[in-house]
């Protein structure tokens, strides 16, 4: 359909209304990271022009950009150095995403391609461990994980992850798997392939985009978890999310400091989206037209 | 020159240098002639303390030189825990933000025993202790206890008099019980005969007000409850609603909003608890602080009733508040140029005086009536802990004078739990309008502490009381879920009579 100049101005208007006001929020929170903190609450809201200041970033990550004085910056090790938070918090998101699509690659594989007693009652149970609210679990969890000294530990916080993600993976990437065709599999089969042959070199390259797809959901659900971090981590490790709420203080709450930290807790989600931004864009169309 | 007069050379000089008076070469030549390089000045690293944005106060980091004697102490008595961690979670306080940010590293120097502190928000350490408690897995060594807790801990810890008696090899010499104020010992550290903690920090209600507006209005300090209204309601007519009458902290269901109305109830004679142990914040003298109340909200800010205390010291900072009750520990940062619009121009005094007040025996679980809401903590070690020692060691560096020094002219503003730090030369240096981490407001906040104070009740229901049932329901009448403010009352004591005999 041929659109009109006057549409095509009307249509790229209204784009640009719907990306200004989901980037708005994103550009105020940027803002109030770079103002100084008698700018933040002031009324009316300085939005555009303000005075700017790179002294929350200079205190949550201990370096110095030049702009205080001219004084270098040392990390200082206490309540609002978080350079370390956010080494955590992308080992945790990382490692508990690679082992949650590892596992469940293969465990959406079987469910889509073989057929067992029960079969149907197995999904439903990995479905309904979602419906458990986390609360409910998370204590349990602490006094499980003290007996196997997992508390306060990289690996306890990964395999909590990744638990926590394993059955949204699985049954996400049943459904990618269901859409690639059985004859492929049955073909290969009949040529002397083994089961295992013919899930990583024909099944997994073409599921790419779901599994692509997947990962991104469950980096996001582990980069934003916030319960099961604060309650099996003592002193050790922490990731972003809990640390932010220590900028909320008795005397009142550092919002340049914690919008400091999730500015910069924005770039590796955004970094990992975009490199599997290829495949996302498969994944989530896959199988939107059926055969 | 004497120690006491290079410290205050010192402190005078580098004051100098922050406000831009003295230029940096010659602060540097200044200070090396009192025998400090750069790296004890601090000047090689800005110091990420976090208070709001910055009440760190340059000055006194450059100050940080602890007591040779104690720390020598602890170096010798420390060398059989050298190699131990201890664990401390804490709210994001002052004394703890100093301690974690800036002082820690002498005393793990000086022992060897690492010390690791969680800082998280309030309810988070409770979670957290409950736990800790619940498993008697003893993470952690030390606890925060707020004082609403009190009663809730007092089984999990060791009691530091015992201890300090005890232990007489491990007791710092003049260490002092005595020099903590009489009225923080009985208020926030003691359940039943019990010590459970060592004070360790103390924001109390004040009366904190705009001098410009009072002189522009030609108003004088409040001295009762109603010239505090009257006060609000002078300013909100003429200034408002570019600067309201006064603010709050009362969103809906937090702690705060339970803060704020105990200290209008306690300011008319009321009590949250009667000696029969019910409820008694529905009779007559706590209707009478309801009604008192909404017509000090009538001048506020519209969006007081979202606003925990974080909200209303914004409102304060951005100067759109000419008085309000609240918090002492605030005033520093008000003072402080980089995070607020009204810094020089606030000034503190006592707290309002009571219409009536209730004396301990006309209340129930110990509760203590004062306009001057406290919301201390303590320091306490963990019976479960598993260097107990090293962490009393903690305790007692920790709520030392000395480190409350510190601690106070570092910037946070919390009032110290000492009486000899509010008289030490280093505090009082720093008692000046419009810097960060200025100390004079301490006079009023010590003065509120001696004769004004009110603590909450002390029972293990206290906490879920506190921070949930009544601020819920307190929420629902500002909400207008209410018809009156008796039914909203009523409502409360059903819940609170119900849930304290179980």
């Amino acid at each position: 359909m041929l659109l009109s100049p006057g549409q095509r101005i009307l249509r790229a208007v209204a784009a640009w209304a719907v990306v200004m006001l989901f980037a708005f929020p994103i550009y105020y929170w940027v803002t109030v990271s770079i103002k100084l903190d008698r700018e933040i609450f002031s009324i009316p809201p300085k939005v555009f022009s303000f005075e700017t200041s790179a002294k929350s970033y200079e205190e949550v990550f201990g370096i110095s950009l030049g702009f205080e004085q001219g004084l270098s910056v040392l990390p200082g090790g206490g309540d609002f150095y978080m350079t370390p938070r956010l080494w955590d918090s992308i080992v945790i998101a990382v490692c508990s995403t690679a082992l949650a699509i590892v596992i469940a690659t293969l465990a959406a594989y079987a469910l889509s391609r073989m057929r067992f007693r029960g079969q149907h009652h197995f999904v439903f149970w990995i479905l309904s461990t979602r419906m458990m609210p986390p609360v409910a679990v998370a204590i349990p969890m602490f006094f499980i994980y003290r007996d196997f000294g997992l508390l306060d530990t990289y690996h306890g916080v990964i395999l909590i992850h990744a638990l926590m993600n394993m059955p949204l993976a699985v049954l996400l990437l049943k459904s990618f798997f269901d859409d690639i065709p059985k004859e492929i599999d049955e073909a290969a089969l009949i040529d002397g392939a083994s089961r295992f042959l013919v899930f990583r070199k024909l099944v997994l390259p073409m599921a790419m985009g779901g599994i692509a797809a997947t990962a991104v959901l469950c980096f996001i659900f582990s980069w934003t978890e916030f319960l099961f971090v604060l309650t099996l981590t003592q002193t050790g490790l922490k990731t972003v999310p809990v640390v932010s709420s220590t900028f909320v203080t008795s005397t009142g709450t550092a919002w340049g400091n914690m919008a400091a930290l999730g500015t910069a807790a924005i770039l590796p989600a955004f970094i990992f989206i975009l490199l599997v931004q290829k495949n996302l864009v498969r994944g989530l169309t896959l199988g939107s037209v059926k055969q | 020159m004497r120690e006491s007069d290079r410290k205050l050379y010192l402190a005078s000089v580098t004051d100098r240098y922050v406000r831009g008076d003295l230029s940096r070469r010659k602060f540097l030549r200044a200070a090396s002639k009192l025998g400090l390089g750069a790296g004890a000045l601090g000047l090689t690293a800005t110091m990420p303390f976090g208070f709001r944005g910055g009440v760190f106060n340059t000055a006194a980091a450059a100050e940080i030189v602890p007591d040779a004697d104690m720390m020598a102490w602890l170096k010798d008595v420390a060398k059989p825990f050298a190699g131990q961690t201890i664990r401390l979670a804490t709210e994001s306080t002052p004394p703890s933000n100093a301690i974690n940010e800036h002082l820690k590293p002498f005393f793990e120097e000086a022992t060897g025993i690492n010390v690791e502190i969680e800082v998280l928000p309030l309810e988070q350490v409770l979670q957290k202790l409950t736990l800790d408690v619940a498993s008697g897995l003893g993470t952690y060594d030390l606890y925060y206890l707020d004082q609403s807790w009190m009663a809730s801990f007092s089984g999990d810890v060791l009691d530091p008099r015992e201890k300090y008696a005890a232990k007489p090899d491990l007791a710092m010499p003049n260490y002092n019980f005595d020099d903590f104020l009489g009225p923080l010992v009985d208020g926030i550290s003691m359940y039943d005969g019990i010590m459970v903690g060592v004070p360790y920090d103390i924001p109390i209600f004040i009366y904190m007000y705009r001098k410009d507006v009072y002189d522009e209005l030609g108003l004088k300090v409040a001295t009762t409850m109603d010239e505090f209204l009257a006060n609000a309601q002078a300013i909100q007519k003429a200034k408002g609603p570019d600067i309201y009458g006064t603010t709050g902290q009362m969103k809906s269901g937090h702690y705060s909003l339970e803060c704020d109305w105990t200290a209008w109830l306690w300011g008319h004679g009321g009590s949250i608890f009667g000696p029969d142990q019910k409820f008694s914040g529905n009779d007559a003298e706590g209707l009478e602080a309801m009604d008192y109340w909404v017509k000090l909200k009538e001048n506020m800010p519209p969006g007081v009733t979202s606003w925990t205390w974080d909200g209303q010291g914004q409102s304060v900072a951005q100067g759109i508040a000419g008085q309000v009750l609240s918090w002492g520990e605030f005033f520093p940062s008000w003072d402080n140029p980089d995070a607020s619009q009204v810094s020089g121009l606030m000034e503190a005094a006592i707290p309002p005086a009571p219409k009536a007040l209730r004396t301990v025996e006309q209340t129930g679980f110990g509760e203590i009536p004062g306009v001057g809401h406290q919301g201390g903590s303590s320091l306490a070690v963990s019976k479960y802990s598993k260097s107990p020692d090293a962490a009393w060691l903690f305790a007692q560096w920790a709520t030392s004078a000395d480190t409350q020094v510190f601690i106070t002219t570092l910037g946070g503003g919390t009032g110290p739990t000492r009486t000899s730090v509010y008289d030490d030369a280093r505090v009082k240096a720093n008692a000046k309008p419009g810097i960060p981490g200025t100390t004079r407001h301490l006079n009023v906040v010590r003065e509120t502490i001696d004769n004004y104070m009110g603590s909450e009740p002390d029972l293990p229901e206290w906490a879920e009381l506190a921070n949930d049932t009544i601020p819920v329901e307190l929420g629902r009448f500002f909400a207008g879920e209410y018809d009156s403010a008796k039914a909203a009352m009523d409502s409360i004591a059903e819940k609170t009579n119900k849930i304290v005999s179980g």
